[in-house]
């Protein structure tokens, strides 16, 4: 991310949430990141770490700090259903934004959102057993919007 | 009689050495008589081997090895040579030259300015069915130097599309192109570069900065999205050509400088978000099965790409003949758009055109059509006034905003 594009997120960032909710880290180096909290509607909250080596150019990869479970207290494994990548490191990897939709314009801001989407689908799943998927589905026809 | 091949070039520099005799190699297609000889070993060069003897004047007074053959050069037109039979009689062999490059490509004078391609670079990201074949006919139309950047394999599911055959199976596309652009274009300066673009950004800007015309050959988004930040970085001309579903159609878009760039396409309507073309499983999501991915995986016919290679191939020498007298400085004016489409079937995206034999005044199948694309006055990668979307189309209100009491977990 070149420094036009950091000052722009950071003001974005700056605008839309407090400031003691997300830090940058390791910027300059292979494994920069943002930390942002996110607070559920059902109060939980989680810590998310979105990758920045390759942003803007490509979907940021996003890990929350913490293992995700299923309903059977199992980590995430890799699942199209729950739509992520699976559980290593003690951190999962969600699948939040669809490759082929992807834009270098698309902010930090709003792969957040998403993500806050995709945590409260996580919770309803835990709760109901119904599919990430189908959840998500779900938004995108009540939005009409492309979230993955 | 035995058909010898000889580079003139190698004949010349022999000559002008002080070397009486050196050992080179023959290379001969067995059955065929037809072979190839060389004052050193080729690489990755094909056929039965054996020693070739390189005389100045006149033949060795004993000749006691069969198999070899014997080179007299008296000067650079004055070239015979001598096959050794099984009872040490020798043979002579009918000598053909291959022409110097001055040579190789004077039909194509008053075509293509053969002088100034000489010294043009081409940078070509991605060596897939696309990238190969346009460093081939680059290297026919006498380009000089090439920056090949591709850290794939040749692999089998690439075979019916590429210009590599099975003999390259397994090679780097770097090494296997390098050979077919040098099979054209015998002095060409290659250079390889068998990596993953988006994560040498040093290499990168220096090779694009060294580039006369960049052509990204890649098949994603993320590698064009990188691309254009370097070239937005150094004002560099390039060519971003890919198929769509099944190669149903095809798209190329030229970003010149002050112009639009793939950004702003991106963002247009002419764009529309084509779905790519997927040719290997790297390309999908890591949780698709064994199952999903074989229905996922959709080539389309080496014959349905040609057509966007060959408009690349055109646009690029125009961009590098540009401002230069030459055959085709027409197409400078009447090729000025940004972006160029094609349909090869009327399929998905191009379902609604007109049928070929019906069209009319409509869109139809086997056609180019350009547009112009506007540059976007907000576009986060070429403008300097840049907005970017903060997701207001989501429906946020089922998120409720309590931030209160956030505690980052920092121990991860």
């Amino acid at each position: 991310m070149d420094k036009a594009r950091f000052e722009l997120e950071k003001a974005v960032l700056g605008k839309k949430l407090p400031s003691n909710m997300y830090m940058f880290k390791e910027m300059g180096t292979p494994n920069a990141h943002l930390l942002i909290g996110a607070r559920t509607n059902a109060k939980n909250v989680y810590t998310l770490q979105i990758m920045l080596n390759d942003f803007p150019s490509s979907v940021p990869m996003v890990y929350t700090t913490k293992p995700l479970k299923d309903r059977s207290g199992r980590n995430l494994k890799v699942s199209h259903e729950l739509h992520n990548y699976g559980t290593a490191d003690g951190k999962t990897c969600i699948c939040h934004y669809p490759d082929e939709s992807w834009s270098p314009r698309v902010s930090l801001y709003k792969v957040y959102i998403k993500c806050r989407l995709w945590l409260e689908c996580y919770e309803i799943y835990l709760r109901t057993g119904q599919s990430i998927d189908t959840l998500i589905n779900e938004i995108n026809r009540q939005g009409g919007t492309s979230t993955h | 009689m035995k058909c010898i091949y000889i580079d003139k070039d190698e004949v010349l520099a022999y000559l002008n050495s002080k070397d009486r005799h050196i050992e080179g190699r023959s290379y001969e297609w067995e059955g065929e008589d037809v072979v190839h000889i060389h004052t050193a070993a080729q690489p990755h060069a094909f056929g039965c081997v054996a020693p070739a003897h390189w005389h100045k004047s006149s033949l060795p007074t004993k000749i006691s090895t069969p198999g070899q053959y014997h080179i007299i050069i008296t000067s650079d037109t004055e070239v015979k040579a001598y096959y050794v039979k099984d009872d040490l009689r020798l043979e002579e062999c009918d000598v053909n030259f291959i022409p110097s490059r001055e040579e190789m490509y004077s039909r194509s004078k008053g075509i293509l300015e053969v002088d100034i391609l000489s010294n043009k670079r081409v940078m070509i990201i991605g060596l897939g069915s696309f990238g190969s074949q346009i460093a081939i006919e680059l290297a026919k139309a006498g380009v000089g130097e090439f920056a090949l950047f591709d850290f794939d394999r040749v692999e089998l599911h690439n075979l019916a599309r590429h210009t590599c055959t099975i003999k390259d199976l397994g090679r780097l596309k770097t090494n296997a192109i390098k050979d077919a652009v040098i099979g054209k274009n015998k002095i060409a300066k290659v250079d390889l570069f068998p990596i993953n673009i988006t994560i040498h950004e040093d290499l990168m800007d220096e090779q694009v900065e060294k580039a006369d015309l960049i052509i990204c050959a890649t098949d994603n988004n993320a590698s064009r999205f990188y691309l254009t930040q370097c070239l937005l970085k150094h004002n560099k001309v390039a060519l971003f050509g890919r198929a769509v579903t099944r190669a149903e159609g095809g798209d190329v878009f030229r970003y010149r400088p002050g112009g639009p760039c793939y950004n702003c396409l991106v963002g247009s309507r002419a764009h529309a978000m084509a779905t790519e073309e997927i040719t290997n499983r790297s390309q999908l999501p890591a949780y698709v099965s064994e199952e999903d991915a074989h229905a996922m995986i959709q080539v389309g016919l080496s014959s349905d790409i040609e057509p966007v290679c060959n408009l690349m191939v055109k646009l690029a020498l125009v961009e590098l003949s540009r401002g230069k007298k030459s055959g085709i400085e027409s197409l400078e004016t009447e090729l000025d758009y940004d972006y160029y489409i094609w349909a090869n079937r009327r399929e998905r995206r191009h379902a609604v055109w007109a049928p070929f034999n019906n069209a009319k005044n409509q869109p139809t199948i086997l056609k180019w059509y350009g547009a112009r694309i506007s540059k976007d006055e907000n576009c986060p990668s070429c403008s300097a006034h840049a907005i970017l979307d903060l997701g207001e189309e989501l429906n946020t209100s089922p998120l409720e905003n309590n931030y209160e009491g956030i505690v980052l977990d920092t121990e991860y």
